[in-house]
């Protein structure tokens, strides 16, 4: 810890003054970014994310959601379907858990699928879709927001060749600065706080853009309207 | 410049210069990015406000930087993280290095540092059997390359996709063509594999929260992601400025910093991780060290004349402007940072002139870097200041002083001067082809070689004065009698 306060002192001899007690919280002004209606919201969300490279529709049901999902994965069901292709959060939202029950697709829930880590990271290699829920979503970038607990699952929405999400409508915001002005005043952050704005991309090779080097190459969005 | 050949400026820039893959590649992608920076700053409303709040935020931080650092430190510990303060590269390899060794692990998966290079990490880890790989897909490129990256954002600008594809052949045992979807789709398996059995993860970090504790850290491949949420043992890289106080202004920064490095509103993955992870997480490292490095930034902050240069973000937005990084690329400047921003804070951070101080003569003071920056820094001018303080210590070359002091006679002698000018005007025959000088004596040959100057008049305007006296009197007094 001496050490610690060295360092510190060092700082404040080259600031030429001892360490403050406190400092003035800094006052900055930015132009805002605001949208109209929750109709809006949804709508230039969903057109920015299929900006980025993503799918997504708008479901007032889970059974409007079973047929998009159909539409994109395979109807009655994806060819490479088996009982661990699909990877879950623990605690899916229940629109989510009627989608998938009125599909009869198999799904295993990443936190219980083994006790053991390297086990479950396995889990996640094999799968071909991890389906979560979303915190937010920030219309202005087309991001969706997970915050980390011990019932979700960070390799969720990562692992897998796709990803797709639920997202209640009444959860998207403007822009970034109204999650942080919520994050500001939510008390001790969770261990991780992903922001997704589309499929993994680089264009690392003669600016060339290529998708999915290490993350999802595909993701999927469905904002459930009435929630 | 491979790692043990020591740098040589003429040769480097002469490499570079006929390089036309290289400077075609260069220009490509600094124009790609430039474009996309502007239209992306545009959608924001009105970009001076950001910059204005980028600045004030950076400056708040870097001024009170000890107060922030200690907030820092205080909520890592207190998250159960592990800090190392490192007042030297050496330091902080130290540090990486018992970290390895109180583990026993022998593979590390990395993602984007430049703290690592900067305190060139890989070659060391390695002495010490431990296999490096990293995971930006660019990084990956310039490792198998065994070359440091040539672009901040970018690391492989500077190879095409035939070099790409003939650099991965021999991994993968067979050949590949050179289409970007089968070359991504090789690093993807390749990669994939190593994420899952790799014991220790490195990442740098983009800004940390003195606030929270929080590291946010700005991927578009989820590299980044993977590192800090696969192996038990996680350690970030930071130098010690790159502070905000709250998510309040960490908002105000992404979105400056994803819009100036790449155009895009927001990076594909931007992950603000509170580490270690919480009790019952099922991912996220179970133990995280935080290694915060000096490396003469604490110099850097003792000097109001250099201060601002710690506010940058490494946005790159500078190298994309640069007229001189568009024509050598990265790797001539000879330095783990190039562009504009590398000329200003390399001399700085390594404290040494000698062998750093022909960066400050990479620009043409355009001011081109100061307008892209997006947190005001006042690049062009930090970089007359080190000529300057080159000046002033002594540091510049004979030849140097010569001239100058050739130039300050003759300007304060006008006699001298217009003898001078009149016989030249007359005697600059010998140097001429086609109406313009294009050789001279040294040290004017070098400078000569890819310029030419326009020659001097027969008559000049000191020539012309008494004629053009004569004729303002004569309109004077007619004016007068007008009146």
């Amino acid at each position: 810890m001496s050490d610690h306060q060295d360092f510190i002192k060092h700082l404040a001899l080259k600031l030429g003054r001892p360490t403050p007690a406190s400092v003035e919280p800094i006052n900055v002004q930015v132009p805002h970014y605001q949208l109209n209606s929750p109709e809006e919201r949804i709508d230039t969300l969903l057109a920015n994310w299929e900006s980025l490279g993503g799918k997504g529709i708008k479901a007032q049901t889970p059974e409007e959601a079973v047929q998009a999902l159909k539409s994109w994965f395979g109807d009655p069901e994806p060819k490479w379907l088996n009982s661990t292709s699909i990877i879950t959060w623990g605690e899916l939202p229940d629109f989510a858990q009627n989608t998938f029950n009125q599909l009869h697709w198999t799904t295993q829930s990443y936190p219980d699928s083994s006790s053991e880590r390297s086990a479950r990271i396995n889990v996640a290699a094999q799968a071909q879709l991890g389906v979560t829920g979303a915190d937010y979503g920030i219309v202005q970038s087309g991001t969706l927001i997970q915050l980390s607990n011990a019932r979700r699952g960070r390799a969720v929405s990562l692992v897998p060749p796709r990803h797709l999400a639920f997202l209640a409508g009444s959860k998207i915001k403007d822009e970034l600065a109204e999650i942080m002005e919520e994050l500001l005043t939510a008390g001790a952050p969770p261990a991780a706080i992903e922001m997704i704005s589309g499929p993994s991309r680089t264009s690392d090779i003669e600016m060339d853009l290529s998708i999915g080097v290490h993350g999802p190459i595909e993701v999927y969005l469905v904002v459930m309207t009435e929630l | 410049m491979s790692e043990n050949k020591p740098y040589d400026m003429q040769e480097a820039l002469d490499k570079a210069l006929k390089d036309d893959f290289l400077r075609m590649a260069t220009r490509r992608a600094t124009d790609k990015l430039r474009h996309q920076k502007l239209d992306a700053a545009n959608q924001l409303g009105d970009w001076e406000e950001w910059r204005e709040a980028g600045e004030k935020i950076r400056n708040q931080v870097i001024l009170n930087l000890d107060y922030y650092l200690k907030q820092l430190i205080e909520n890592v510990e207190k998250n159960g993280g592990h800090v190392h303060l490192a007042k030297t590269p050496q330091d902080a390899v130290n540090a990486v290095q018992e970290i390895f060794q109180k583990h026993n692990a022998k593979t590390l998966i990395k993602s984007k540092s430049m703290i690592s290079e900067e305190i060139h990490l890989n070659p060391v880890l390695e002495k010490d059997g431990v296999e490096v790989i990293e995971t930006d897909l660019g990084e990956y490129i310039v490792q198998i390359a065994h070359e440091p990256p040539s672009h901040i954002i970018v690391p492989a600008m500077h190879k095409n996709r035939d070099q790409i594809a003939k650099l991965f052949e021999p991994i993968a045992g067979h050949s590949l063509t050179s289409d970007t979807p089968t070359l991504t789709k090789f690093a993807r398996g390749k990669m994939r594999k190593k994420f899952l059995n790799g014991e220790i993860g490195i990442s740098g970090c983009n800004f940390a929260v003195a606030d929270t504790g929080t590291i946010a850290m700005v991927t578009n491949e989820g590299n980044g992601r993977m590192v800090s949420t696969l192996p038990k043992v996680q350690i970030t890289l930071m130098g010690m400025e790159r502070i905000v106080p709250s998510f309040k202004e960490l908002g105000v920064m992404l979105n400056l910093l994803a819009r100036s490095a790449t155009g895009q509103r927001l990076s594909a993955y931007t992950t603000l991780y509170t580490p270690p992870r919480r009790e019952g997480d099922v991912d996220g490292p179970e133990e995280w060290h935080l290694v915060i490095l000096d490396h003469n930034r604490s110099e850097i902050l003792g000097d109001p004349d250099f201060r601002a240069s710690l506010r940058c973000i490494r946005c790159g937005s500078c190298f994309n402007v640069c007229p001189v990084y568009r024509q050598i690329g990265g790797h001539a400047y000879g330095s783990v940072y190039a562009g504009p921003i590398g000329i200003v804070i390399t001399p700085l951070l390594e404290q040494d002139y000698e062998k750093w101080g022909h960066l400050p003569y990479f620009s043409s003071i355009c001011g081109a870097c100061a307008e892209a920056c997006p947190v005001r820094i006042p690049l062009h001018d930090l970089i007359v200041k080190h000529r300057d303080r080159k000046v002033l210590t002594g540091q510049t070359s004979a030849i140097e002083h010569q001239a100058f002091r050739a130039y300050r006679y003759y300007f304060t002698h006008p006699k001298v001067l217009r003898h001078f000018v009149h016989w030249g005007a007359r005697m600059q025959f010998v140097f001429m082809r086609r109406g313009r000088i294009v050789m001279g004596p040294p040290p004017l040959a070098n400078w000569l070689k890819s310029r030419y100057l326009t020659p001097l008049p027969r008559q000049t305007f000191d020539d012309l004065w008494p004629m053009l006296e004569r004729r303002l009197k004569k309109i004077e007094l007619q004016r007068g009698e007008q009146k």
